[in-house]
């Protein structure tokens, strides 16, 4: 189990320090501090064995997150429960950046003692830890507000307290997908997935039991005949915002998870995605697919080089989706050779610049329909070196953001029952998004 | 330096700020990239850039490269800096390209001119600046470029003492990079003379220049022992106060002395007897010095007197001439062992070991005993023990042996592991050098086995058998001595071994009284047989066989032990084969038999002894050559001295010690050895007392050793010289035309031994790489080739790769095999390639395969023989030489080189009886070729005629050329 759990800043100074084992001494906060962040990125692996003692971390941005054992522990539930953490933190004080985390020290001291039991990783949930965590300062509390925390927390539906009352019932699902691509110069795909979550924000009365329906291939199958019926009905309450190619109805999900409300029995046996919501925002699902992607861009690359003191290159990109939708945030980043001395660039749409700092050429455009087509060109100009190594030219990578799901995935319905509170699946008010992001997306040239 | 006003180069302030305010190294990585991409922006323009600017962004990228990023552009804008009048710009330039240009860049040709028109400039601080660059780079192709520039600088007389000072030194490290790419010139002469300028600072310089040349070519410098004498002298009697700059804490010129302290210990004792008072005299001035009290209690004081000190007696034992000096040498140390500082009684130590070897001072060292042992027991510093170790093995002679051993037993008990091994050994050879009484030897051995029998390696055992074997008079309390030693509860396995093997020998000896009867004796080792390891336990039935012979009343109770299961059906094969056998040996055989086969061992031949071999090749250094010779003069008075050289190369004739060779076949018919290994021989019938002489593994390799060290007169060279042979090749490799085994090669880094086997057409040889130095020899490559048309026709070779290092003082063994195809005359030639710190050397020798070789002898009657002759006649097949004598004509030497010739040399064949008739068979591949030769020496004319017939042709010539060099 975990012994110790430390937070440092970039330099490598301890902000947040918790021992929960006497296992691990003080002496462990340098070891980590000596032989990973100061070791100027040779340390690569995210878990490092010193003197018998495991660092497990995590960077996010600025921030080191380093739990320590000296046990064998389960090192994926050790990085489940750093990501938890983080996501924790962020929901009490925004962004996890050093000022914040000073800021906030008492705080994530509360928080730690109450997620973490001598190792153990306990509730996670935000919405809970907010209960009885709060950043208004200590509340005193009455005696039935007390067991109720209590029983809630070792109650069999730990994520969602009772007695939640909502004048509007509404909940939100954004379908959130980023696309990663490697293709050929000649446009031949090399490899391409898709990763995507499902965000749903709830605010429903009572406690609500939900039905979830979607176009995976296998739960499809198996409803058969049967889900004819709720198609029909849930289908008038779901918006159909997809604008990818919609004419297979079915997906292949290759694997999924879902956040713990999901009553994971029911999925097994009837292949049906029930469960009761906690009150807020919460990831239902996780997924991906590899199969029929619908790609959102196409770059097609043309590099030449003219002697030893020039080059030539020309790129074109496509968007390959219903003209009707826009896609925003498109941003291709072109690599330039590191002997580079001049660059000029001509493109007809958005703005291209030479970014010396990161060796490219980098091409914004701030919107672009569908079943359009760009070119920039641009003359680089090189400098002689005596380095005879030869430019290894790296992959054009592009960002965008396209409001569709590029795997095709759909929610079919979303059905409510509240059985103790009288109001039905056609009184919730409920709202789709999609939301297509690129991933590493990426052409060779 | 003159530093203009405005000269700050903002720029780069502005952007090593940037860096050092970088939050991450991600930010830093952008920032050099966005000024990599400007500073590649302004070379590229066309506009030219003035010095300030391109100073500016050469220094940035000097700056980018230090932080660990690569720098691909530039080079040529830093060389052009170089041309420039101004001294910031061309001290960036330089500091750019000693940083980033490798040796074998392609701009090193205009680096080189631009240095060379810096130094052909009359100003100072640029000739000094193009010196400094050139000492950091020190490239070879530098070295070519610059070789007559820098030479000219040093003994020109207009330079000034600062850029003198910096010439000797930039010379000196071209000289230790490439030592063969400068031309000796007239300056060479000149530059001795260095020893007597005016400034110290150049003669300081100098000084270190002069130690590397002598180090090179003594000869050529002699002129500088006289003038070095001078200056020291100068130095020596002035006080602190005179040499104002160079007086370090009240110490004058401290570096200085040292050096010339050390340049004379090139050199022998000066032989012009002024020189010599006068170095005298220095010599006892630094000794009436050290009496002095301390001027200053400064640390650093005492260390600059110290090192003078030192370095002075270093040089009275290298002249070892002066009694007077060594022996005042000698109580100054004797000073320092009871020093406070620890450094000091280490350094004290070790030379006073080197002290002890020399004949005048030997007696002063022993003095100082009792301090030593103390030393010994109460340093709390390993290293400093070992020391004492050393000097107490270096001072011990017959006088003080008994003593010192005692204490060095006594110290084993608690002595460090890392050095017990050593005194182990050295207790050993001490014990076995200056026995006078070999109860003594006898009693000390069993000791050390008792205290560190873990440590005890098996040459010290072997040896104490030995010894027991070949003196008559200790044996008996030898064999008593060890019986006690058993009957302790746990004793070493070592310890079993002896006893096993002594009362195997001797048992008989104490039988007589019954408190160690046959039985008691026999239940005694019997019940440590199970304690111990399979090697030992062979030993032990070894010893219960030869029981067997000595008691007659045991018999049947070793037989039953014979064939119990535990030794019969033994998982182990040697102990279920010896039991069997054994067993077999003494219920078949009548009393008679098996008393001539379980003999008493046959004394052991006389060698050097295998312990000493042992510990010379743990450490080369650790033996002072003094001791060596000490004892070959010890060994001269026969009185008291036992056989000190006796081999442990188990002799061969009744083996019972040797480890799974012995076969059952050659049991079953005994008495009838088949020919092949000696160690089959195994009852010994055919030749009980005749040692067999060639002992194979590490005998051999000791064996090899014991030449080497005799050899050490042999002419070294510096084995530096490309091309041709490497000096003093041929000579030995016409040595081994009638010897298979010896020293090849020798100089000051590597020894070279060669040993080889031959049978019919095939050929085994083995080369011994031996590292002198105390360095690691690095990329060590040997390369063998055969000359001109003998790879087509002559020899196949095989060659194992030897292993890229050969560690200081190690011994590195590499195997060749050979097969003969046809007839060859020329010897494939060896090639070996190493650095020795960081010089390349190469080393050519001829490896000593010769045609003669492949001859197997043939005997024949007369007869046969001039059939033969008479049938070879064509004049193809035959060849005649006359020969000139170079010695004496001494028929039983002749006799020896033909035996080593591998012919046979025939008895009554020839009428006249000073003639010689020999046959061979030489065997390729291919055929076999017979060969008859006839030796006719004429002793009044001193003249020899040789004919050889060979049934191929060719093959006569070649033997007869290669007989010819050895006569």
């Amino acid at each position: 189990m975990i012994g110790g759990l430390f937070i440092y800043n970039h330099k490598g100074e301890v902000l947040i320090s918790r021992v929960y084992r006497d296992d691990i001494g003080r002496n462990a906060v340098d070891a980590f501090r000596v032989n990973v962040i100061h070791a100027r990125q040779q340390v690569r692996s995210p878990v490092t064995n010193i003197a018998r003692t495991s660092f497990f971390h995590i960077k996010r941005s600025n921030i080191w997150l380093a739990a320590v054992t000296k046990q064998n522990v389960n090192a994926a539930m050790v990085f489940e429960f750093l990501h938890k953490m983080t996501d924790v933190m962020a929901a009490y004080f925004g962004k996890v950046t050093e000022e914040n985390i000073k800021n906030n020290f008492v705080l994530i001291y509360e928080i730690l003692d109450e997620i973490l039991d001598f190792g153990y990783p306990q509730n996670t949930d935000t919405g809970i830890l907010k209960t009885f965590i709060t950043q208004q300062g200590v509340k005193s509390q009455s005696k039935e507000e007390t067991s109720q925390i209590t029983s809630q927390v070792t109650g069999q539906i730990g994520w969602r307290r009772e007695g939640i009352k909502y004048r509007r019932n509404e909940l939100f699902l954004d379908v959130l997908e980023s696309v990663n691509l490697l293709m050929s110069p000649q446009g031949q795909v090399l490899s391409a997935h898709v990763a995507g979550r499902i965000v749903m924000k709830s605010y429903l009365s009572g406690m609500p039991e939900c039905k979830f329906g979607i176009n995976d291939k296998v739960l499809m199958e198996s409803k058969g005949g049967k889900s004819g019926q709720d198609d029909t009905r849930g289908g008038g309450y779901v918006k159909n915002t997809s604008g990818s190619s919609s004419t297979k109805t079915s997906i292949a999900i290759d694997d999924c998870q879902f956040h713990q409300c999901v009553k994971l029995s029911k999925f097994e046996t009837e292949h049906s995605i029930s469960f009761i919501p906690p009150d807020g925002e919460f990831e239902l699902m996780r997924y991906r697919t590899t199969k029929d992607i619908s790609l959102p861009f196409r770059t097609i690359p043309l590099v030449r080089e003219v002697g030893r003191q020039k080059m030539e290159v020309k790129v074109v990109v496509k968007s390959n989706f219903k003209p009707s939708l826009l896609a925003q945030k498109v941003e291709v980043r072109i690599p330039t050779p590191l002997n580079t001395s001049g660059v000029q660039v001509i493109c007809m749409k958005g703005k291209a610049k030479y970014k010396a700092s990161e060796n490219a050429i980098v091409w914004k455009i701030k919107r672009m329909g569908g079943m359009k087509e760009c070119q920039l060109s641009a003359e680089i100009e090189l400098l002689n070196t005596n380095d005879k190594r030869k430019w290894t030219r790296p992959p054009i990578s592009m960002n965008f953001e396209v409001p569709f799901a590029p795997s095709g995935f759909k929610v079919r319905y979303l059905k409510v029952f509240e059985p103790k509170l009288n109001y039905s699946d056609h009184d919730v008010i409920k709202w789709v998004r999609y939301i297509g992001r690129s991933g590493l997306y990426e052409t060779r040239c | 330096m003159p530093t203009v006003k405005g000269d700050g180069m903002r720029g780069l302030a502005v952007f090593i700020s940037d860096i050092r305010n970088c939050k991450s190294k991600e930010a830093e990585i952008k920032r050099i990239n966005k000024e990599l991409a400007n500073i590649r922006s302004k070379f590229k323009g066309d506009k030219t850039l003035d010095g300030y600017q391109k100073k500016k962004y050469v220094c940035k990228l000097l700056f980018i490269f230090l932080l660990g990023h690569d720098i691909d552009f530039g080079h040529m804008e830093a060389v052009n800096l170089l041309s420039s009048n101004r001294y910031t710009e061309k001290q960036i330039g330089y500091l750019f390209i000693s940083v980033l240009i490798g040796a074998n860049n392609d701009l090193m040709k205009l680096v080189i001119q631009a240095i060379r028109n810096d130094l052909a400039g009359r100003n100072p601080i640029h000739i000094t600046l193009a010196l400094q660059c050139v000492a950091n780079i020190g490239s070879r192709e530098m070295a070519e470029g610059l070789s007559v520039d820098i030479p000219k600088l040093l003994v020109s007389g207009d330079t000034i003492d600062s850029v003198k000072q910096s010439a000797a030194l930039t010379l000196l490290r071209l000289l230790r990079s490439s030592p063969d790419s400068i031309p000796m010139g007239e300056w060479m002469s000149r530059i001795i003379h260095l020893l007597n300028d005016q400034h110290m600072g150049v003669v300081t310089a100098a000084a270190s220049l002069i130690e590397n040349l002598v180090k090179k070519n003594p000869e050529e410098y002699k002129g500088c022992v006289s003038l070095a004498v001078s200056r020291l002298s100068r130095i020596v009697t002035s006080s602190y106060t005179d040499l104002q700059d160079y007086t370090y804490y009240f110490v004058p010129a401290p570096w200085l002395s040292v050096k010339l302290l050390r340049l004379l210990q090139n050199y022998p004792p000066p032989e012009d007897p002024a020189v010599k008072t006068r170095l005298s005299e220095c010599l006892e001035t630094i000794l009436n010095k050290a009496q002095e009290p301390p001027k200053s209690k400064k640390v650093q004081h005492s260390n600059a007197k110290n090192a003078v000190l030192f370095e002075a007696i270093n040089l009275i034992i290298h002249m070892d001439s002066d009694p007077n000096l060594l022996v005042r040498a000698c109580n100054q140390l004797g000073q320092f062992l009871q020093h406070r500082e620890t450094n000091l009684r280490y350094l004290a130590l070790e030379s006073m070991c080197l002290l002890a070897t020399s004949e005048f001072s030997h007696e002063a060292v022993k003095k100082h005993q009792e301090t030593v042992i103390t030393a010994l027991k109460t340093e709390r510093d390993v290293s400093v023990r070992q020391r004492a170790v050393d000097l107490l093995y270096a001072m011990c002679d017959r006088t003080n042996a008994e003593e010192i051993v005692g204490e060095m037993l006594e110290y084993l008990e608690s002595a460090d592991y890392s050095i017990r091994e050593e005194m182990v050994l050295k207790v050993a050879i001490l014990a076995e050098k200056y026995a006078v009484d070999y109860t003594w030897y006898v009693d000390v051995i069993l000791n050390l086995i008792r205290i560190a029998g873990d440590y005890v390696s098996e040459e010290v055992w072997y040896r104490v058998i030995q010894i027991v074997i070949n003196r008559d008079d200790v044996q008996g309390y030898a064999a008593k001595t060890v019986f006690e030693a058993l009957q302790a509860p746990a004793c070493h396995e070592n310890m079993v071994k002896v006893g096993g093997y002594i009362l195997g020998e001797f048992g008989n000896l104490i039988a007589g009284d019954p408190r160690s009867g046959s039985a008691v004796q026999f239940q005694l080792l019997h019940s440590k047989y199970h304690l111990c390891s399979p090697a030992t336990r062979g030993l032990l039935l070894s010893a219960y066989i030869k029981f067997i012979n000595l008691f007659p009343e045991i018999k049947h109770i070793i037989q039953d032990v014979l064939r119990s299961d535990n030794n019969m059906r033994n998982a182990d094969v040697e102990l279920q084969q010896r039991s069997i056998e054994y067993l077999q040996l003494s219920s078949i055989t009548t009393a008679d038999v098996l008393a001539t086969v379980l003999e008493e061992m046959p004394p052991f031949p006389e060698r050097e002894s295998s312990i000493l071999a042992k510990l010379k090749k743990k450490k080369p250094s650790s033996v002072p050559e003094g001791s060596e010779q000490k004892e070959t003069t010890a060994s001269k008075i026969p009185a008291v001295q036992m056989s000190n050289n006796v081999d442990i190369a188990p002799p061969t004739s009744i083996n019972l010690m040797s480890q799974g060779e012995s076969s059952t076949d050659d049991f079953v018919d005994q008495g009838s050895p088949q020919g092949g290994s000696a160690s089959v021989d195994l009852l010994g019938l055919g030749s009980p007392t005749q040692p067999t002489a060639p002992s194979v593994g590490s005998g051999g390799l000791l064996d090899m050793f014991d030449t080497l060290t005799s050899h050490s007169s042999a002419p070294a060279t510096n084995g530096i010289d490309l091309g041709g042979l490497s000096g003093g090749a041929e000579e030995a490799f016409r040595k081994f035309i009638c010897k298979n085994n010896g020293v090849l090669f020798e100089n000051d880094l590597l020894q070279i031994g060669v040993k080889s086997e031959y049978r019919e057409d095939l050929g085994r040889l083995w080369v011994f790489y031996g590292n002198k130095t105390t360095f690691q020899l690095n990329a060590f490559l040997v390369d063998v080739s055969t000359p001109g048309n003998l790879s087509e026709t002559g020899l196949s070779i095989q060659q194992k790769p030897v292993g890229g290092e050969v560690e200081a003082g190690a011994q590195v063994k590499q195997q060749f095999n050979m097969a003969c195809v046809q007839e060859f005359a020329e010897a494939p030639v060896m090639t070996i390639q190493f650095l020795y710190s960081g010089a390349q050397q190469k080393i050519s020798l001829k490896l000593p395969v010769v045609l003669n070789k492949y001859i197997t002898p043939a005997e024949m009657d007369a007869n046969t023989f001039f059939t033969r002759w008479k049938a070879l006649n064509s004049p193809s097949q035959e060849c005649q030489q006359i020969i000139k004598a170079t010695s004496p004509i001494d028929h039983e030497q002749v006799k020896a080189k033909l035996i080593g010739f591998s012919v046979s040399v025939l008895e009554k064949v020839d009428p006249n009886a000073e003639n010689f008739v020999s046959a061979g068979i030489l065997y390729t591949r291919n055929q076999q070729v017979g060969i008859l030769l006839r030796l006719e020496p004429n002793k009044q004319a001193q003249m020899y005629r040789l004919t050889v017939r060979a049934s191929r042709d060719k093959v006569a010539k070649i033997l007869c050329d290669l007989m010819q060099t050895q006569l």
